[in-house]
């Protein structure tokens, strides 16, 4: 193989590492700019993965399997919101509980259960994958790849420019202000982790039912701590988030492509390398922050 | 938006009820916020209402609002019972508030706060219209597109004003609007307030602790005390010694009452020569003052703080240039300006909160190094920060927490915080300072406005500190809470502690200050000892005109 298919390959490999994570960042971005820390990001995405190999083995229809992961993403996001505010329960506990939940639920499904590989079919750009070097790496996906299109504008119109998104940002800066004013805080926040747990699981669906075919235990691996903290060093910006979700990306198809081109390395710190690797440079290049003022303390509340 | 002028003419003649409140009652715990509350307010009329720090005036007001609900008791629209659950029904009933501690969020725009908590889409162009239209019309000047944490109180302020306004309320409520506003921006404000009870037909409520305003802008008053009506008048049948006499339940001294009539102190007016008021008698302080009089920059003694040549630039506005200062031990130096011309930034500065693109500050002849969180509460400086609110106290901890902050130390052993010795301090200075609280263990959040900022007091001067810089210590503050705020003030300075007093109040730095340091646009544009300093010098220096 020549150096630049090598690239090629790697880029590839990259970018469909990179999705997941990107439909997840976009979901956790908003809710975070709402003033949540959305902690069950990872339990989103794993029981998406799972539930949308599931469905896709039962329909025979990878996209239904994709359905599926957004409708059980929509689900824990729906858990969350209301054991967070109507029950008041702490929003980190409820993230952790959950995580831990689907994690265990999902491992212990997979055991009795057997699935048929689904997968969703893969559109080719004419002329476009043509372009060398990142012809084939771009333009030839699976489609809901191209769904990034739509969400990733769709997000930023919603924050910065619709009316929800506006009350929004005031909820997760001033929540104290915001309800003075009339909005009602925790109904926005509950809505922001609702487009989160779509987003989310529809990440966590594209794993499973558009890259990998099947559920294996655990196959998020963490991915939804990524985001989370993409996010953070992000500075809560849309633009940066996605670059950390691409470092990633990268990072983790680079450990990939070692052995192919011949490296070996330790094979423990391979698997950490590029979690390593993201938050290194994520750290290096983060600026001072603009953190939403609640979110140091998402769960006081003096709403009445 | 255009309709509130025509709406105005359709409404009821004057001086018919827009509001009625029967027998509201609120108790938290023990105490009783507002118990049996009757009170007319009428369209076409200012209706102010006065009460001590704690007497429930804003619990009554967020009744109104719908952001407390009442125990018992009911709301009228005129005739008709009404029900306010929460703000959304009060903006239906036409109810607005512009409240105590500002409602607007910082890190939006001027535009998008003001259409914060309407429905439908966003139409950028047009909010900026209805803001510039509305800012017109009541000559409220503010650009749209500002962003409100780069504004100083008094643009909140209007900005706060435009938000309700343009909603067209027919009862408008301002709680302590003017205790963050300089005198121009008071009258300005008072002026808006009588073209929309006069020219639009509208009720407002007005809460303030200034006698003179209430006396000078109402037609009816009404005084609280320990949440109950005590008194209610139309304001030409009342005076203000009365009116001071009803709030605290018994004669006030003639000082306080300056104080709180916004007017000089009786004892020590102006201009010509005598000190506006001396500090006690026979105390360090005043020979203090009288050296520094005679030569401020030269005299013997370091000064215990020294601030040199401290510019300071935010995102390439230059807040503070060059700023120099000095307060000798024992002295107290007036800060004296508009609001807006670097004070807060000042105040930051010496908070810890930001650092000087140059220049230093130094503590007993020490410079201090400004970049350690925390070196100047080490090195001995105490704040009373401007903006208490934020920056003051932690709302969500307990008044006892919030006492003892800054000198966690003392109360704990072992690494741990002695929950007795904690409660100990604070019991001592809550009796000390006056501070009513539900308990010690009651979060601030819980405080009434004026208690909240004792508990800041409280703790700044109990950590006997070398340097006190105050930022406005009187805002918000009771008749006789001020009075108790000079006395210690001047007991402090007496004590051998270097105050530093911003103020933009006049009446303040002539009463309080050996020396009145004059700044304007980030710069200090002159520096005057008290017995030389008049309203028109330093009016003059205000502006910008060097002395
Ligand atoms: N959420 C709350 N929980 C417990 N007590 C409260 C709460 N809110 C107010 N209070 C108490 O009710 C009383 C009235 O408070 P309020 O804020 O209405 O006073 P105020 O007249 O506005 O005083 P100020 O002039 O200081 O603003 C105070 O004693 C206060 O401690
Ligand atoms: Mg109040």
């Amino acid at each position: 193989m020549s150096a630049a298919d090598n690239i090629s390959t790697i880029l590839s490999s990259g970018i469909r590492l990179t999705v997941p994570l990107a439909f997840a960042a976009c979901g956790e971005y908003l809710a975070e700019r709402a003033g949540t820390m959305n902690i069950s990001l990872e339990a989103m995405m794993l029981g998406a993965a799972f539930g949308s190999v599931a469905t896709a083995s039962a329909t025979g229809s990878a996209t239904a399997g994709l359905v599926a992961g957004v409708l059980i993403g929509l689900l824990i996001g729906l858990v969350h919101g209301n054991l967070a505010h109507r029950l008041e329960v702490n929003t980190f506990v409820v993230g952790l509980v959950l995580n831990a939940l689907v994690l265990g639920l999902t491992s212990y499904l997979i055991t009795i259960s057997s699935f048929d590989s689904h997968q969703v079919s893969q559109v080719s750009v004419p002329w476009l994958r043509d372009i060398p070097l990142i012809g084939h790496p771009l333009f030839v996906e699976r489609w809901p790849v191209y769904l990034l299109l739509l969400v990733v504008p769709l997000t930023w119109w919603l924050v910065e420019r619709s009316r929800w998104g506006l009350e929004l940002r005031a909820v997760g800066e001033q929540p104290q202000a915001a309800d003075v004013t009339g909005i009602r805080v925790n109904l926005r926040r509950r809505q922001a982790l609702l487009w989160c747990g779509a987003l989310a699981g529809l990440g966590g669906a594209y794993l499973a039912v558009g890259e990998v075919g099947s559920f294996n235990q655990n196959m998020t691996a963490g991915r939804g701590y990524i985001v989370i903290a993409a996010v953070i060093f992000g500075a809560w910006r849309l633009g940066r988030t996605l670059l950390g979700c691409v470092l990633f990306g990268l990072a983790d198809a680079m450990r990939l492509a070692l052995p192919a081109l011949g490296l070996t390395m330790n094979s423990q710190l391979l698997v950490v390398a590029p979690y390593l690797l993201a938050l290194v440079a994520m750290l290096v290049f983060t600026t001072r922050n603009r953190e939403p003022k609640s979110l140091g303390q998402p769960f006081v509340r003096g709403s009445t | 938006m255009t309709t509130v002028d025509e709406r105005a003419r359709e409404l009821t003649p004057p001086s018919t009820p827009a509001l009625r409140l029967r027998g509201i009652s609120k108790r938290y715990g023990p105490v009783v916020a507002a118990d049996n509350v009757d009170l007319d307010v009428n369209r076409g009329e200012i209706h102010g209402l006065l009460g001590e720090n704690g007497a429930g005036k804003s619990t009554l007001m967020k009744i109104l609002l719908g952001l407390v609900q009442r125990d018992s008791g009911t709301i009228m629209r005129g005739d008709t019972p009404v029900d306010v659950h929460d703000p959304q029904d009060a903006v239906a009933l036409g109810i607005g508030m512009v409240h105590q501690h500002f409602s607007l969020i910082d890190a939006l725009t001027v535009w998008e706060n003001v259409i914060l908590g309407d429905t439908g889409r966003i139409d950028r162009a047009a909010a900026c219209r209805q803001v510039e239209e509305v800012s017109r019309r009541y000559g409220l000047p503010i650009d749209p597109t500002a962003r409100v944490e780069r504004l100083s109180a008094g643009e909140r302020q209007r900005v706060e004003l435009i938000k309700c306004l343009r909603r067209d309320p027919s009862v408008l409520i301002l709680d302590e609007p003017t205790s963050v506003l300089t005198q121009a921006e008071s009258a300005e404000l008072f002026t808006v307030l009588r073209h929309v009870v006069r020219a639009e037909n509208r009720a407002v409520i007005l809460i303030s602790h200034k006698l003179a305003e209430i006396t000078a802008a109402t037609d009816q008053v009404t005084v609280l005390r320990k949440g109950k009506v005590v008194f209610h008048s139309a304001t030409s049948e009342t005076t203000p010694p009365e009116l001071a006499r009803q709030m605290v339940g018994r004669d006030v001294s003639l000082r306080a009452e300056g104080a709180a009539l916004g007017m000089l102190p009786v004892d020590g007016p102006v201009p010509s020569g005598e000190p506006p008021a001396e500090p006690p008698p026979e105390t360090p302080a005043e020979s203090a003052a009288a050296s520094s009089d005679a030569a401020p920059a030269t005299t013997g003694t370091a000064p215990a703080l020294r601030l040199r040549d401290l510019t300071v630039v935010i995102d390439g506005v230059t807040v503070l240039s060059d700023l120099s200062l000095d307060v000798a031990p024992g002295e107290i130096v007036g800060l004296y300006g508009v609001e807006g011309n670097g004070q807060s930034t000042l105040g930051d500065l010496l908070s810890g909160l930001i650092l000087p693109s140059s220049g230093a500050v130094e503590l007993a002849g020490r410079p201090v190094e400004l970049e350690r969180p925390g070196a100047l509460h080490r090195a001995g400086l105490g704040i009373i920060p401007e903006d208490r609110h934020s920056s003051g106290v932690v709302l969500d901890m307990s008044v006892a927490e919030n006492l003892v902050m800054k000198s966690i130390g003392d109360v704990s052993g072992r690494g741990f915080v002695s929950r007795r010795k904690m409660h100990a301090v604070a019991r001592r200075l809550a009796a000390e300072f006056n501070i009513v609280a539900p308990s010690l263990d009651a979060p601030v959040r819980s405080l009434s406005g004026g208690n909240q900022q004792r508990v800041v007091l409280a703790r700044e001067l109990s950590a006997g500190p070398g340097v006190l810089v105050a930022a406005q210590p009187t805002h918000g503050l009771d008749v006789g809470a001020i009075e108790d705020m000079y006395r210690r003030l001047r007991d402090a300075a007496s004590g051998g502690v270097a105050v530093l007093l911003i103020s933009t109040e006049l009446e303040e730095v002539m009463a309080l200050a050996s020396r009145i340091a004059v700044i304007c646009s980030g710069r200090i544009t002159g520096v005057l000892p008290a017995a030389e300093a008049t309203a028109e010098r330093l009016g003059m220096l205000v502006g910008g005109v060097a002395a």
